[in-house]
């Protein structure tokens, strides 16, 4: 085995080395050990690779994964070793599956999925339906039904939900608000590979029961929509902002529980990036769309205003008469005190909505 | 490119058996690993290379330099001005957020409207690690303990991908010697470096991810939501996070390189069974305390220029080493827990003797408790997290795999080493087919427990 590098005495620096070891001391076995851990993970998990692969941003990275991925896939696919696996390990896996199932926007290609009834899994692909409990009740001149206190809050989304959740549940706890925080990272409406939001918003409501959400999603945005025929649907095109439009507005006819939750729906600040600025820009204009149905319960909260006026992107503004900074280096997230601003906004509307708060 | 990835997955058997491939052809080898490492240290973001690039070359030169001058002035000013460079890099990348903030808070309470410009700057990821790094070769050939290696010998030193984002911090001559020669590939410890990955894998995904995931996150986020069961919990919880998830990296790291045939000074030793502080910070990352003894502490003046100098540079050097993992108070605060602690212990060294329960229950509480800046965003956040231990309400996340967890962790550490180390040499001692085997294993059962976000970052990419 190597002998670990000459010491200075004084340094007294210790090596792993410094003990008896195995007897495995060629390369050519490191290349055997390695060699057979990667071929059983490839007939066991060649799948999963491929999967991950797929849900990668291009580059070289994703290139790179695909290239083992879908060879490594389609041997995995013809051997029973992964469903064994599977179920071997079915019980250490901390989530439920919400990569697709029945109700979800994966199984309702845009054009072929069925109409689902409002509150029961509406979040499928198709159009939610616009029902009595829609509409304001001032509208139609009846008195408005009371809201009760708020309890039970959502926070979600994607990163872009954080660490605006957070700051919620602190500032809302001193309310007695009991606050759930279910950030899915890397995900999006458009995204559904690792989370189907279809799914998820019908599970958090069955769950949780919240009283209201707040959401705030739409960093992982601009991926093509799977249409009717094995076509697809391209960003950012009318018919795309429609398809997420349509998907939104399920997942809001979903999170306001038949007129009993109210939803606060975040739009995208402009981020620094022009070709991010483009997608952000269709979303919000679905967004704006998609709460049409239900301006009763879901309010759209227009961050672009209070962080980037006219669309145009910034890093600091001027928070409690002084600059600050209010985006991550990345140009796309807010740090704590961009979360902090659109928050004071939610919670304005918030108040608003539920007496309750103080 | 985190390690436990599918990308790493697909990279490193690729790198292994090309870097074997290549080893005894050095011109072709180093080229090749300096290429494979810049590609791993790009997935991050491709911009960051044109730092690294740019401070494997200004080190290169200054030691260069350095080492052609037999004018000791000369030595000195351009092994101050690289020091200085390197810490102004760091300096601009990490800290110059923190500092225009507060100077500018400071200059408006004087009543002085003159703000320095504020600017999201990204933090390039393991730049303090490769900053040390930088700074070790350059003074090693200034103190005449190392020669000037070639370009590309520094450029692999200091982008080496196993320990290139956060550490262990390798000094100049332990890792610059091993590249003199190919790697004999009839000497390398195949079975130590598995069972260190394994290990590490574990140590990660299994044990820190869920702690962060089940309770730590929960209650460090939101303290106010919680009484002091779960307060308690989630500080020894966040003990054993932070020690997984930083321990585990390096045991990964230094296993990798012992599979490429190379040898990483070892970064943990069970901290938590330290009974002074002294003795903490010889076993928790003792890469990081070595540099900061011998780059910081030792020429201040250590511990031989009487009472009160030895007070000042432990101080100083704690304060600094805390200041190191990030720009935030919190981290200051910690280090002067540590510090401070370092001081007392050396004022009472031979006065006091505490019997060894007694010290190793006030040292490891202590170190538990200076997690708590550390961990909390601010320190409002921190002082709420605090003020929950004299809440008494009921536990609500104390549930057997945490608790378990959690104490076993810990109390493994204070097992004596044989036995465990015996198991260990046991593994190492299976059949390659063997150890091929059980790391597969091992993959997929961590694989089961990562949660639908993915792997988060290692705590130390941060810093």
């Amino acid at each position: 085995m190597p002998e670990p590098p000459q010491s200075d005495p004084r340094q007294r620096n210790r090596f792993i080395l410094d003990r008896e070891t195995g007897r495995s001391i060629r390369a050519r076995d490191a290349l055997t050990c390695v060699f057979v851990a990667v071929i059983l993970l490839l007939l066991i998990e060649g799948a999963s690779i491929r999967n991950s692969g797929k849900k990668m941003d291009s580059g070289i990275q994703r290139s790179m994964v695909l290239a083992v991925g879908h060879p490594a896939g389609w041997l995995a696919d013809q051997l029973p070793l992964a469903a064994a696996a599977d179920k071997l390990t079915a019980s250490l896996s901390p989530d439920d599956d919400l990569s697709g199932g029945p109700g979800g926007f994966n199984s309702a290609p845009v054009g072929g999925g069925p109409v689902q009834a409002a509150g029961t899994g509406a979040a499928g692909g198709a159009a939610a339906p616009i029902t009595a409990d829609s509409f304001d009740p001032a509208d139609l001149g009846v008195k408005p039904k009371p809201l009760p206190a708020l309890k039970n809050l959502l926070v979600t989304g994607d990163s872009l939900a954080q660490p605006l959740d957070v700051q919620a549940a602190r500032r809302l706890a001193r309310d007695g608000v009991v606050t759930t925080r279910d950030v899915h990272l890397g995900t999006g409406i458009s995204k559904t590979d690792l989370v189907d939001w279809g799914l998820l918003s019908t599970k958090q409501v069955k769950d949780k029961q919240p009283d209201a959400v707040i959401m705030f999603m739409g960093a992982n945005e601009g991926f093509s929509f799977p249409a009717a025929g094995g076509k697809s649907i391209d960003c950012c095109s009318a018919e795309w902002a429609a398809t997420y439009a349509t998907r939104a507005r399920s997942m809001m006819n979903t999170y306001r529980r038949d007129g009993d939750a109210r939803v606060y729906w975040l739009t995208l600040p402009a981020p620094r990036d022009p070709a991010r600025q483009k997608v952000a820009r269709v979303v919000n204009a679905a967004i704006a769309v998609a709460a049409q149905p239900y301006r009763s319960q879901v309010r759209v909260i227009d961050l672009t205003d209070a962080l980037t006026p006219r669309g145009r992107y910034r890093a600091a503004m001027t928070v409690g008469g002084r600059e600050t900074l209010v985006r991550n280096p990345d140009g796309l997230h807010l740090n704590e005190a961009g979360a902090g601003v659109a928050l004071d906004i939610v919670l304005e509307r918030l108040r608003a909505d539920f007496a309750s708060l103080g | 490119m985190v390690f436990p990835t599918v990308q790493f997955a697909v990279f490193f058997p690729i790198v292994l058996a090309l870097s074997w491939a290549l080893m005894r052809r050095q011109s072709v080898w180093k080229p090749f690993m300096l290429a494979v490492s810049f590609l791993f240290y790009a997935a991050a973001d491709p911009k960051f290379c044109i730092m690294l690039a740019g401070m494997i070359l200004g080190n290169q030169a200054a030691a260069v330099l350095i080492h052609r001058s037999d004018d000791p002035r000369r030595r000195k000013l351009v092994v101050v001005v690289a020091v200085a460079a390197d810490l102004l890099t760091l300096g601009v990348f990490k800290y110059y957020g923190f500092f225009a903030t507060e100077i500018n808070a400071l200059l408006e309470k004087g009543g002085l409207g003159l703000p320095l410009p504020l600017a999201a700057i990204a933090l390039p990821v393991g730049i303090s690690f490769i900053t040390f790094q930088a700074i070790s070769y350059t003074v090693d050939v200034y103190r005449r303990l190392i020669e000037p290696a070639t370009t590309f010998d520094v450029g692999l030193y200091l982008s080496f991908f196993p320990h290139l984002v956060a550490g262990p911090i390798v000094r100049a001559r332990e890792f610059i010697p091993q590249l003199q020669s190919p790697r004999d590939p009839k000497k390398v410890a195949v079975g130590a470096g598995v069972a260190l990955i394994l290990i590490g894998l574990v140590k990660k995904v299994a044990i820190a991810d869920y702690l962060a995931r089940e309770i730590v996150d929960p209650v460090f986020g939101v303290p106010q939501a919680y009484s002091a069961p779960d307060a308690i919990l989630a500080t020894y919880a966040y003990a054993v996070q932070i020690f997984c998830d930083f321990s585990g990296y390096t045991d990964i790291a230094i296993g990798l390189a012992l599979l490429m045939g190379f040898v990483f000074p070892q970064n943990f030793d069970r901290p938590y069974r330290a009974a002074s502080f002294g003795e903490f910070w010889q076993r928790w990352h003792m890469t990081l305390s070595r540099f900061l003894r011998d780059f910081l502490y030792i020429p201040l003046g250590g511990n031989r220029k009487g009472k009160l100098k030895t007070v000042r540079n432990l101080m100083i050097t704690m304060l600094l080493g805390g200041l190191w993992h990030g720009a935030a108070w919190g981290f200051v605060l910690w280090g002067a827990i540590h510090g401070l602690a370092l001081v007392i212990e050396h004022q009472f060294r031979g006065k006091v003797k505490l019997p060894k329960p007694v010290a190793w229950f006030l040292v490891f509480n202590i170190v538990c408790l200076a997690w708590i800046p550390f961990r909390a965003p601010d320190l409002t956040l921190a002082g709420s997290f605090v003020s929950r231990f004299a809440d008494w309400g009921p536990a609500t996340l104390w549930t057997a795999p945490i608790v378990i967890l959690t104490f076993l962790v810990i109390g493994l550490q204070l097992l004596p080493a044989r036995p465990l180390d015996a198991l260990r040499v046991r593994f190492e001692g299976l059949h390659p087919v063997a150890l091929g085997a059980s790391m597969a294993c091992v993959i997929l059962f961590v694989a089961a427990t990562v949660s639908s976000q993915g792997v988060p970052p290692f705590i130390y990419f941060s810093f």
